[in-house]
C-alpha cells in the first residue's frame, strides 16, 4: 500500500492521525528512577526503571527468580534507540503455585472512553509492540478490573526483532468508569505458578476473569539465568490495524509520565528543590511544586535513605536533616508537601529554603495507580 | 524490605515507610498508595505488629488485589 493509501485508509477508518498510543513510554525514553536495577523478584508489585512500566510479582508466592532490568541502548532496530531489558539473574525451576510475574501498564479510565467498552459500538483495539530475546512463549493480555475481565494473545519471541501486532475484539460488556482511576491493565505474563496456568488458553475472547487462564500455556522467564528479553515500540490503539509506532518527543513523553511519577535529582551545590517554612525548631515542611498536574494528589515519595542528603538554608545558616523527608498527605496534584526533620534549627519560625545536598540525592514524587 | 508505621503528623496522617533490605528507607507514603496497598495485599496474612494494629483499629484498610 503506497503512504498516500495508507493515509487515506486512516483518514476513512477516522484512526487518529497523533495521540493514537495508549501507552505512555512505549519507545523507552524516559527512566526517571533510573536507568538500571537489580535483584528484583520477591513479591510487591513496583515500578523499578522504565516510567509507566510495572512489574506485577504479587502473585501470592514469592518467586525465588530475580532478574536485572534496565533501559538498554540499542542499535539494530531503526527508528528506535532504547529498549526494555530484562535479564535473568537467579533461575526459578521449582514454582509455586501463586507466583506470577508481569510487565504491566496501567491505564486511567478517562483515557479510554474512546474504546466504547461496555457498550454495542465497543470497538476493537490493537496491541503492537517490538521484542526479542531467548526463545519463548508469553501471554499478553488485557485485564478489566473493575469489570474482572480478561482478553489474551500468546506470543512467540525469538532471537530475531520481530513487530508483534496483536487485534482484540471490542467488549460489549463490562463498562469502564469515566475517571482518573485504573481502566484497563496492559499485561505481558513471562512466569506464571499453577494457580495462573492451569487452565484453558482462549484466544482474543472476552471472558469472566479465570486465574488459571491467565499465564496457560507460557513459557518462564525464570527458567534459566540465560534468558533475556528485549521489548520496545509498545502501541494500543483502537482498530483492527496497528499502524506505524508513532513517536512522541522526549519532552512530549516525559511530561506524560510526570503526571504519575517525577524526580529531581542532585544537580550540583545548592541544588534548591522546595521552599517553605518551619513550625518547630525541629519541624519543617517543604512545598514541591510540580512541573505537571499529577494524576492525583501525591501518594508516596521516594528519596535516598539517607537523612543526611538533605537540608535547609534559613536565617543565615545551613543545617542538614536528621530524619529522611517524608510525604504529607497535604499535598495537591500540583504541590506535594514534605516534612523535613532536623536536630535543632535556630528559629522556629520565618522562612527557609530546602535542597539536596548530596550527589546521590534525590526527591521522587509519586501518584502511580 | 518491609513497611512499617513511621509517625502520625500533626494532622493525625498515619505516613508508613518502606525499609529496604540495606536497612535504608527509601519511601514514606499514605495508608492508600497503590505500592504499598499491593505490599499489604501479598503479606496480609503476617503484617508487622504495628502495620496490624492499624488494620485492626480500621485506621488502615487494605484494598481488594487486582
Amino acid at each position: 500500500m503506497s503512504k498516500a493509501a495508507e493515509l487515506a485508509a486512516l483518514i476513512g477508518s477516522q484512526t487518529a492521525l497523533s495521540n493514537r498510543n495508549l501507552i505512555i513510554n512505549g519507545a523507552m525514553q524516559v527512566a526517571q528512577r533510573g536507568t538500571s536495577a537489580t535483584g528484583i523478584g520477591g513479591t510487591g508489585d513496583t515500578y523499578k526503571v522504565l516510567d509507566r512500566f510495572r512489574y506485577g510479582l504479587n502473585g501470592g508466592d514469592a518467586t525465588a527468580g530475580r532478574f536485572t532490568a534496565s533501559q538498554a541502548a540499542i542499535t539494530d532496530l531503526p527508528g528506535f534507540g532504547f529498549a526494555h531489558k530484562l535479564d535473568c539473574t537467579t533461575a526459578d525451576t521449582s514454582i509455586a503455585a501463586g507466583e506470577a510475574f508481569t510487565i504491566q501498564q496501567r491505564i486511567e479510565g478517562q483515557n479510554l472512553q474512546q474504546l466504547a467498552k461496555g457498550t454495542s459500538s465497543a470497538k476493537a483495539v490493537t496491541v503492537s509492540f517490538y521484542a526479542k530475546g531467548t526463545a519463548k512463549k508469553y501471554m499478553l493480555e488485557i485485564q478489566d478490573a473493575e469489570n474482572s475481565r480478561i482478553i489474551q494473545q500468546q506470543f512467540d519471541v525469538t532471537t530475531s526483532w520481530q513487530r508483534f501486532s496483536i487485534t482484540f475484539p471490542g467488549d460489549t460488556s463490562g463498562t469502564v468508569a469515566n475517571d482518573n482511576a485504573v481502566g484497563l491493565y496492559l499485561n505481558m505474563w513471562l512466569h506464571g505458578g499453577s494457580t495462573y496456568s492451569s487452565g484453558t488458553y482462549n484466544a482474543s475472547t472476552w471472558k469472566a476473569q479465570s486465574n488459571a487462564d491467565r499465564a496457560a500455556g507460557i513459557d518462564s522467564f525464570f527458567s534459566s539465568t540465560d534468558n533475556e528479553l528485549f521489548i520496545t515500540g509498545v502501541q494500543m490503539e483502537v482498530g483492527e490495524q496497528a499502524t506505524p509506532f508513532e513517536h512522541r518527543s522526549f519532552g512530549d513523553e516525559l511530561a506524560k509520565c510526570q503526571r504519575y511519577y517525577f524526580r529531581i535529582n542532585y544537580n550540583g551545590d545548592n541544588n534548591y528543590f522546595a521552599a517553605g517554612g518551619v513550625y518547630t525548631t525541629t519541624a519543617a515542611m517543604a512545598m514541591l511544586p510540580l512541573p505537571v498536574e499529577m494524576r492525583a494528589a501525591p501518594t508516596a515519595i521516594d528519596q535516598s535513605g539517607t537523612a543526611a542528603h538533605y537540608g535547609s538554608w534559613g536565617n543565615g545558616a545551613t543545617q542538614v536533616c536528621s530524619a529522611v523527608p517524608a510525604i504529607r498527605g497535604s499535598s495537591s496534584k500540583t504541590t506535594c508537601a514534605i516534612d523535613l526533620t532536623f536536630s535543632s534549627l535556630n528559629s522556629a519560625t520565618g522562612t527557609y529554603n530546602y535542597r539536596i545536598v548530596n550527589a546521590s540525592g534525590y526527591i521522587g514524587v509519586s501518584a502511580e495507580l | 524490605m518491609s513497611y512499617s508505621v513511621m509517625k502520625t503528623n500533626e494532622d493525625n496522617e498515619v505516613i508508613y515507610q518502606r525499609t529496604d533490605a540495606d536497612g535504608l528507607v527509601r519511601r514514606t507514603c499514605l495508608a492508600h498508595d497503590p505500592e504499598f496497598q499491593s505490599w499489604l495485599s501479598a503479606n496480609q496474612s503476617s503484617l508487622p505488629d504495628d502495620i496490624q494494629a492499624k488494620v485492626d483499629d480500621g485506621i488502615l484498610t487494605i484494598a481488594d488485589a487486582d
